[in-house]
């Protein structure tokens, strides 16, 4: 039976404490909520764009020239005239004005007549883009015009040509972003590749066929066909519908991560929802003593206030949907450059209902344990304070922590599409929180038992131990949320540190890439400086240690994956920061046939042993090696690597490039640079402190993001501050009041509830602080192999900015028990 | 001399859109050393009245003097010193801060006023009423008797000139109410300390200098019993 004046009265009595739990339940979906419908948004986006966005019907991508197998089937294709096709070329090179000694490194694509086959490519002029891409012309980003301060009609050096800047492109349909790019666009005709004569064999260059379907019926079959005729592991054949551009794939990815982080806001809100619920219904123990006193049921009970969290839970959860459309409205200025510009946010009824549900869930799981408490109150309350509640069984312990569990699943099963990752991330984050909560445990057991001579210092620490205070549960929530934003804040401090203010010292900073065999020795005499030559050997694997490699399955990892293509080398000794993890030497001088050498990393995609088979495809040529040695690095982030070492003889006469990477002076680089492209304009010289900065600026943009999806956790901490001061108002007015009584002027009641949420301020950031160094100190040192600087200056700037929101969240939530009258409290006490 | 003198005091509350009258134009002086007993009905204006002689509350009209000093119109900062070190309350419901120990109770006041002897203080007269093994007790863990006796000490650490106590035996068993009465006399003897008691109780109205009985708000009768 439900007693509907009951119910509306114990939500109006309680307001400030509803409204809390409301404003919980409305935080802990509001991120989930938002990124669901954006990610949805960026989709439909993806999908309704994929043409534009992958360049056509069918997208052939190779780093080699297409097979002739693969040319065939394509011809056959166009001679039935059922495809149109056009190629392009894209790779790195430096480009030169000519008689300066300015230059730049640029990302090139060179496109056939016909390029784009689907959307446009926008120029600054208004011009049709074919009518401006022609043989001699070039048509550039607009940055290349600031960076080489050239202007429109001047000629600069493109390797081997010397090209005139037609015009300027501000949207290309097939590069939605250029975030994430090295070195301004240049496109040029294909009618002056062969003038660039940056062509040679091995050159690192993705060669793309984009493919326009005349009947869309057909292109299941074409597709199927070129993929029948493509070389597995070197040629790629995909349709604009399975297609994942890189910009797709990274914004899967990155969307993962926040709503992991979402996730992790859902359970610091679900304790400020347990909290402020325990709050809320201790508030109403007695009214429960007395209506079971009076003959009612725990069921009637129990129907009363599922029926009253039920009401507030659905507000919250319909705020959390408001909000959330509200947030997800925003959230393409967020992600401004790293999405593309056409996402534009949309409202589905599926995103409605996901978000209705998922609230629910939030509400069932969170309150289950509360409302069952005040099911077991036992009538015997109305006469002793304490509490008077039934113990539970160690069944029934478990059977909730079962409930519990399958509802998380549930949770982590909607919100993310890889359940296991989810799962261990939520008991990662399980397993963080319970450490949270042990150091505040432990730093709440010595201040219980510290000996302090301040009276207004004792009275605060008191006021930490107030009965109903969630000092533990503020602690904890603020303490996990903060780490993430101090750790993010720290790591990205030290990088900064390490790479941008200052290079690491002893770290190659300019990297020569693709030079032929035949210049090695000319470029050795050029360069006049000792350096280690990397020969680089491009191939695939197609099976490893008895298993073949599934490219669909590797290429849906999130991490490196086995489908890629390599750089694989050959030497015949360790470098200086490699050593021998298995195996005694770099190959066994006692087995016939190929060896190869395998880097620990590999290891973390597929368990290898020494003595397993590895097949791989070099330049289509399969190729099998028996793992030799197992080596590892020291990881320094910037040294040259390679999964795979062969013995010279393997590779020695295979299709190869060369490449080396020095220290140079900053202030000689660019000379450098200019003398050495001057020469060989083939080879491509890349400035890795630019490349860093362009990396830092990405990573500024991300942490960012991350950041502001990590502060709703930090609003939980907020919501727990004052649902706490809320739980705790008749405890601080008493003792507000008891101080005035027996003299204390208002200022000192002040000092000490002040100090009251310093202290809980600075022990919750002190302990994040903790938390941050280690994982700030362990990413940096075992990550990014950079040296950790504590940055103290910066620590006590996010320690000092906690105590300040701490202490004024909780002197505005008590502002109004500071002045509260004595006599007014006292008599309220004696009428009750 | 007097040490408190109250004239026309009036105190009206406003509950909802009604106005109640608690006090109407009462007046009354207490000697210094005087023990004076307010009686009266539930409802009569007891309370209200302690609360406004001892500048816990303000009066509608009429004035309140405490060593001839008005503090009617004092601020909550003016009139603390004032309840620090020359009043002590004992009131029926103890009042001791839930978080703070006995000992910690006992001594808040003379740390306030920053007795270095505060510690010393508070354990003597805890000693006194017997309660020196439950000095680092919180007030949940003693008995209704303990909790009065601390709020006892509590009110005379600092040694004040007239002490209020609220029906200071309403809350507790016959026994331990003679125990804290036979206490507060004691000590008020001991120091010559005015006490102002609110009581029910006509036994301990007889062992009042003075008792004055209040009936509607109005002082309906004063009786004066020999010391």
């Amino acid at each position: 039976m439900l007693h509907k004046s009951f119910i509306r009265r114990q939500i109006t009595r309680s307001g400030r404490q509803a409204l809390v739990f409301v404003l919980c339940v409305t935080l802990s979906i509001v991120t989930i909520v938002a990124l669901d419908g954006f990610g949805s948004s960026v989709n439909e986006a993806v999908l309704k764009d994929a043409k534009s966005l992958n360049g056509g019907d069918i997208i052939v991508h190779s780093h080699q020239p297409l097979s002739p197998g693969l040319s065939r089937a394509l011809r056959s294709w166009e001679d039935q005239e059922s495809l149109r096709s056009v190629r392009t070329y894209g790779f790195y090179t430096v480009v030169r004005v000519p008689g300066e000694d300015r230059s730049l490194l640029a990302t090139l694509k060179v496109v056939e007549p016909g390029y784009p086959l689907y959307g446009s490519v926008e120029l600054q002029s208004g011009r049709r883009f074919e009518d401006v891409l022609v043989q001699g012309k070039i048509v550039v980003e607009r940055s290349l015009l600031d960076r080489l301060s050239v202007r429109m009609g001047d000629a600069i050096h493109v390797g081997s040509a010397t090209l005139t800047i037609s015009d300027v492109v501000t949207r290309e349909p097939d590069r939605p972003v250029s975030l994430f790019s090295f070195g301004p666009r240049v496109f040029v005709s294909s009618q002056d590749l062969e003038a660039l004569d940056l062509i040679r064999k091995g050159s690192r260059i993705q060669y793309d066929a984009l493919l326009k379907v005349h009947d869309p019926d057909n292109l299941e079959r074409i597709a199927q066909d070129l993929r029948d005729h493509a070389l597995q592991g070197q040629e790629r054949v995909e349709t604009y519908r399975t297609a994942r551009s890189r910009i797709k794939r990274f914004f899967d990815n990155f969307l993962f991560f926040l709503t992991l982080i979402s996730i992790f806001t859902l359970l610091l809100a679900g304790i400020g929802i347990q909290s402020v619920l325990a709050a809320f219904l201790k508030e109403k123990e007695r009214t429960v003593a007395i209506m079971k006193t009076l003959g009612a049921t725990s069921r009637f009970v129990a129907v009363q206030f599922v029926t009253v969290l039920g009401v507030l839970g659905l507000l919250g959860t319909l705020a959390g949907l408001a909000l959330g459309a509200l947030l997800q409205a925003w959230l393409p200025g967020l992600f401004r450059g790293l999405i593309p510009s056409s996402v534009q946010p949309s409202l589905s009824w599926r995103m409605a209902i996901d978000g209705f549900i998922l609230g629910i869930l939030v509400v069932v799981l969170f309150t289950y344990l509360p409302l069952d408490d005040l099911k077991q109150l036992k009538p015997v309350a109305i006469f002793r304070s304490e509490s008077a509640r039934a113990r539970r069984g160690w069944r029934a312990a478990l059977t909730i922590l079962a409930v519990m569990l399958a509802f998380l699943g549930l949770i982590v099963r909607r919100s993310l599409h890889d359940f296991e990752i989810g799962m261990w991330f939520v008991l990662g984050v399980a397993a963080f929180i319970l450490a949270a909560a042990l150091m505040a445990q432990a730093v709440l057991w010595a201040l219980k038992r510290a000996r302090i001579r301040s009276l207004t210092f004792r009275q605060a620490l008191r006021g930490l131990f107030r009965p109903r205070n969630a000092t533990r549960a503020i602690m904890i929530t603020l303490t996990a949320s903060l780490s993430i934003i101090f750790s993010i804040t720290l790591v990205e401090k030290n990088i900064d540190a390490s790479f941008v203010q200052s290079f690491p010292p002893d770290t190659p900073n300019v990297f020569f890439l693709d030079i032929q065999p035949a210049q090695l020795q000319e470029f050795k005499e050029a360069l006049g400086r000792p350096a280690e030559y990397y020969p680089v050997v491009r191939g695939s694997i197609s099976r490893i240690a008895g298993e073949d490699v599934d490219v669909e399955v590797e290429r849906r990892s999130r991490g490196d994956n086995l489908a890629r293509e390599f750089n694989l080398t050959y030497r015949d000794h360790l470098l200086g920061d490699e050593s021998l993890v298995e195996g005694a030497s770099l190959f066994r001088p006692d087995w016939e046939g190929l060896q190869v050498s395998v880097l620990d990393t590999v290891l973390d995609m597929r368990p290898v042993e020494v003595g397993d088979m590895i097949a791989f495809k070099i330049q289509g040529v399969p190729m099998e090696a028996r793992v030799s040695s197992i080596r590892a690095r020291r990881g320094e982030l910037i040294q040259p690597f390679f999964y795979f070492v062969f013995q010279e003889l393997a590779l020695r006469d295979a299709p190869q490039t060369i490449f080396t990477a020095l220290r140079v002076d900053s202030g000689e680089i660019s000379a450098l640079q200019n003398r050495m492209v001057k020469r060989f304009p083939n080879v491509s010289v890349i400035d890795v402190t630019q490349a860093v900065s362009t990396l830092t600026g990405v990573m500024v943009k991300l942490s960012g993001i991350t950041r502001f999806f990590t502060v709703f956790s930090v609003l939980a901490g907020i919501l727990i501050i004052i649902s706490s001061v809320l739980a705790t108002r008749h405890a601080r007015i008493q003792e507000a009041v008891y101080f005035k009584i027996l003299g204390a002027r208002n200022g000192f009641v002040l000092k000490v509830f002040t100090l009251e949420n310093v202290l809980l301020g600075l022990v919750s950031a002190l302990l994040a602080l903790g938390f941050s160094q280690t994982a700030t100190w362990l990413i940096s040192s075992r990550l990014f192999d950079i040296p950790f600087r504590p940055f103290l200056l910066s620590s006590l700037s996010m320690l000092m900015a906690t105590v300040s929101l701490v202490t004024l969240v909780g002197l505005i939530s008590s502002w109004s028990i500071l002045r509260q009258k004595p006599a007014a409290f006292l008599r309220e006490q004696t009428e009750e | 001399m007097n040490i408190l003198e109250a004239t026309h005091l009036t105190k009206t509350y406003t509950i909802g859109d009604r106005e109640i009258d608690v006090l109407k134009d009462v007046s009354l002086a207490v000697p210094e050393g005087e023990f004076l007993v307010v009686q009266g009905n539930s409802g009569s204006g007891k309370t209200t009245l302690l609360s406004i002689l001892s500048g816990l509350d303000k009066p509608t009209q009429g004035r309140v003097f405490i060593e001839g000093r008005d503090i009617t119109d004092l601020g909550e900062d003016e009139i603390a010193p004032l309840r620090n070190e020359i009043i002590g309350f004992v009131f029926q419901s103890f009042h001791l801060v839930p978080s703070l120990t006995v000992l910690e109770n006992v001594m808040f006041p003379a740390e306030l006023r920053r007795d270095p002897l505060a510690g010393d203080k508070a354990r003597a007269l805890l000693e006194r009423v017997g309660m020196q093994d439950r000095l680092l007790s919180f007030p949940h863990q003693l008995s209704g008797g303990e909790k009065q006796r601390a709020a006892l000490c509590r009110a005379l650490v600092n040694a004040p000139r007239i002490i209020f106590a609220d029906e200071p035996t309403g809350n507790l068993d016959s026994t331990n109410g003679k125990a804290i009465l036979e206490l507060l006399l004691g000590l008020r003897e001991e120091h010559g300390t005015t006490l102002i008691l609110v009581t029910h109780s006509g036994q301990i109205a007889r062992m009042a200098d003075r008792t004055i009985l209040l009936r509607d708000g109005t002082i309906n009768g004063e009786s004066p019993h020999a010391p």
